[in-house]
């Protein structure tokens, strides 16, 4: 313990130099006075924290570019885990590959998926949620909620009826297509059912069912490509 | 009103402490065990206040052989104003203002 101590004190101190600075020398050459490990250990933590102020002290007389290009490298490092923490689990851009969501979601648009703020406010009617599905192998599908669990969902002469009341439906380029519904589908718990706002070429619930809430893994938070 | 420097509760321990023997070379494992302070308090301390040419550092060589040399300090002249006047103020206050306040007897 006492060895170990001492070894990242001098570490700490000294780095790759001969001799470090005069005053984590100096809490250095007293080490070997404490006696016993809980002493030596306590007295090498002060050791680092002397040892970090003579570093602040020492980096403030540097010139002020070289300040300015450490902070810039520091940063470019540290933005890199950064960006990757964001884009996997915050806020992640896509690509839509596929014309089911127009004229909400183009061809080729970018967006924006937001991974966390359904978690805290719940899937709500008109959300269009980002999930894999495995009819849809590849690639993560987006499709508006149409129906929660407890719904009862079905098509008349291309309107969308839940719970028999139509569905007022601003966001459809042509109103009242929506055909191939089979018969009404009442949502079971933990499940939703999901359409393409291109209800004529949109593979969603009316093939595959009612999809899974656990299976959601993002909200479409905004377009950012082509620039509003 | 802001705390006049070097009038932290640690600083005036550290005053004490060198102001006991002021002509005397301390080190800092002496100074930790008299003040109870720990190196990671005692060393910015002692650091700020050779930055300020209150305190006097030097390199002591090792008398016993396979020891290092050892860092140590005293306090300058100035310092040693400083820590006078820091201490007599800390015990000025701390007998407080009822203390200051002396009723006439009638």
């Amino acid at each position: 313990m006492r060895r170990v101590a001492r070894t990242v004190l001098v570490a700490a101190v000294r780095g790759r130099r001969d001799r470090g600075g005069p005053w984590g020398e100096a809490a250095l050459a007293e080490f070997d006075q404490t006696t016993g490990r809980w002493e030596a250990l306590r007295w090498a933590a002060g050791g680092l924290r002397a040892v970090w102020h003579e570093r602040r002290a020492r980096i403030k007389t540097l010139p002020r570019g070289v300040r300015l290009q450490r902070a810039l490298v520091g940063a470019a490092l540290l933005s890199v885990p950064a960006a990757v923490v964001v884009n996997q689990f915050l806020l992640t851009p896509r690509y839509v590959p596929s014309g089911s969501m127009e004229p909400t979601v183009q061809v080729q648009d970018r967006i924006l998926v937001d991974r966390v703020s359904f978690r805290l406010t719940g899937v709500r009617y008109g959300d269009i949620v980002e999930f894999t599905t495995p009819r849809v192998p590849g690639y993560p599908v987006l499709k508006r909620v149409i129906g929660l669990p407890g719904d009862t969902i079905e098509c008349r002469g291309g309107q969308v009826y839940r719970d028999g009341t139509a569905l007022n439906e601003p966001y459809l380029d042509t109103p009242a297509a929506t055909e191939n519904c089979g018969a009404a589908v009442t949502v079971p718990a933990g499940e939703l059912f999901v359409l393409g706002d291109h209800r004529v070429v949109s593979q969603d619930s009316r093939q595959w069912g009612t999809i899974p809430v656990d299976a959601v893994d993002g909200r479409l938070l905004t377009k950012f490509w082509p620039l509003p | 009103m802001p705390r006049p420097t070097h009038a932290s509760p640690q600083t005036l321990r550290l005053f004490e402490a060198l102001l006991t023997e002021p002509d005397r070379w301390r080190y800092g494992y002496d100074l930790s065990r008299e003040t109870g302070l720990a190196s990671g308090t005692l060393y910015p301390i002692l650091m700020r206040l050779a930055a300020q040419q209150l305190l006097d550092t030097d390199w002591e060589a090792s008398d016993e052989p396979g020891r290092p040399p050892r860092h140590t300090y005293r306090l300058t002249a100035d310092g040693l104003a400083l820590a006078r006047e820091r201490l007599t103020a800390a015990a000025r206050k701390q007998r407080g203002p009822a203390a200051a306040f002396v009723p006439r007897k009638a």
